[in-house]
């Protein structure tokens, strides 16, 4: 499904607001429209260094910024998303859920994450499946041994 | 590469009723009970429809109206099908601005088909709110376009149809027909490539 964790940003767009964010740090001013701008571009990349470039600098907004910080949780928890840093994206999603609990667009995320992580679980297990079935019957037997020693 | 067979754009000035117009198409529902909350960015929502016996898978993209995101939110039209540009009758205001979001949504998509939707029927029809634009305008500057469309996301009234319109035109669209075919069959290809790489558990 395309959504909000799977868009990219086209390159184009990444280097027009580059360019932007980088002209204002030369002249050491840079708004926080045009670092939110960047930023949003960067969490959006499908590369990973530049999707943590993008959170460093929304968490630099997110503290610097109070009127923001609506904007910066979200996108730091796509951003982390994106990198499969899903507790921490979550952790994000549960801030704004504190503020805002009916947001649709954030329980959406939030319901994204999930999906992710399950998915992504359940692909670890198939591949592995043969070593993770061979340590299950003996941590069962653990459990198995442990509760009859408990009685 | 899109699993989308048609992209829609939602565009229009902040509060006059996009994400409120896209949840009752999608999930059939209006809730006045949650306060206003401004879209941050832009949403995406899909849904199924099916027009001339066939079924089509549609994305939707709700983009937000106030001018913090505008940079951002231009780069949602790029690929767009059908744009759906709202305004409130009952502010000229978010008719006049009308202009301007047709303009930016041409500078990047230039033969996307266009629909205008009022929106906040009910609140006309209960005379809660009074029209500040005139019906004669609106009638004139949308003869260029595909079509208009009076909403209410309270009532459900005119929703469905409108998306439905949208749909039936693409579908009737032999050159984007041709397109949402090749898209699908490329699909299918990936698809078969992904399957591959795990068929071995
Ligand atoms: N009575 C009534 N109220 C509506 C209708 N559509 C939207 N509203 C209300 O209008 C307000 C704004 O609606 P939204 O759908 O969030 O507006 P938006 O265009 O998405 O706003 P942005 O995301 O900021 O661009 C909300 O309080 C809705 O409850 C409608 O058809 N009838
Ligand atoms: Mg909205």
């Amino acid at each position: 499904m395309e959504d909000v964790l799977d868009e990219i940003v086209s390159s184009e767009d990444l280097q027009k607001f580059e360019k932007v964010y980088h002209e204002q740090l030369h002249q050491g001013n840079v708004t926080h429209k045009a670092q939110f701008e960047y930023a949003w571009c960067l969490v959006r990349s499908k590369y990973a260094t530049d999707i943590r470039k993008g959170i460093l600098l929304l968490k630099d907004l997110f503290n610097s910024h109070a009127e923001g910080k609506r904007d910066y949780l979200f996108y730091l928890a796509i951003g982390n998303a994106r990198i499969k840093e899903y507790n921490k994206a979550l952790h994000y999603v549960k801030s704004f859920l504190e503020i805002e609990p009916a947001n649709q667009q954030v329980l959406a995320l939030e319901h994204q994450i999930n999906k992710r992580m399950e998915k992504e679980g359940l692909i670890g297990i198939a591949v592995a499946s043969g070593a993770v079935l061979a340590i299950g019957g003996l941590v069962g037997l653990g459990i198995a041994l442990a509760k009859s020693t408990n009685k | 590469m899109s699993r989308c067979d048609f992209k829609i754009v939602l565009l229009g000035s902040e509060h006059v009723g996009k994400t409120s117009l896209v949840l009752r198409f999608v999930n059939c529902r209006f809730s006045d009970a949650t306060p206003y909350q401004n879209t941050i960015g832009a949403a995406f929502c899909a849904k199924t429809l099916c027009a001339n016996g066939k079924n089509f898978n549609i994305g939707i993209w709700d983009t937000a109206g106030s001018e913090r995101y505008e940079a951002m939110t231009r780069m949602y039209y790029r690929g767009a099908h059908a744009a759906i540009i709202c305004y409130e009758p009952s502010s000229l205001e978010s008719w006049k601005r009308l202009r301007h979001w047709l303009q930016e949504l041409r500078i990047v998509e230039e033969d996307c088909k266009v629909y205008l939707c009022g929106t906040k029927k009910d609140l006309l029809d209960s005379e809660a709110l009074e029209r500040e634009v005139d019906e004669d305008v609106v009638a004139t500057y949308s003869q260029g376009l595909f079509g208009h469309f009076l909403t209410s996301s309270k009532t459900g009234e005119n929703v469905d149809e409108l998306f439905q319109k949208i749909v039936e035109d693409c579908a009737a669209d032999v050159q984007m027909m041709k397109n949402v075919e090749e898209n699908r069959v490329q699909l299918q290809m990936e698809s078969e490539k992904e399957k591959e790489k795990y068929c071995y558990c």
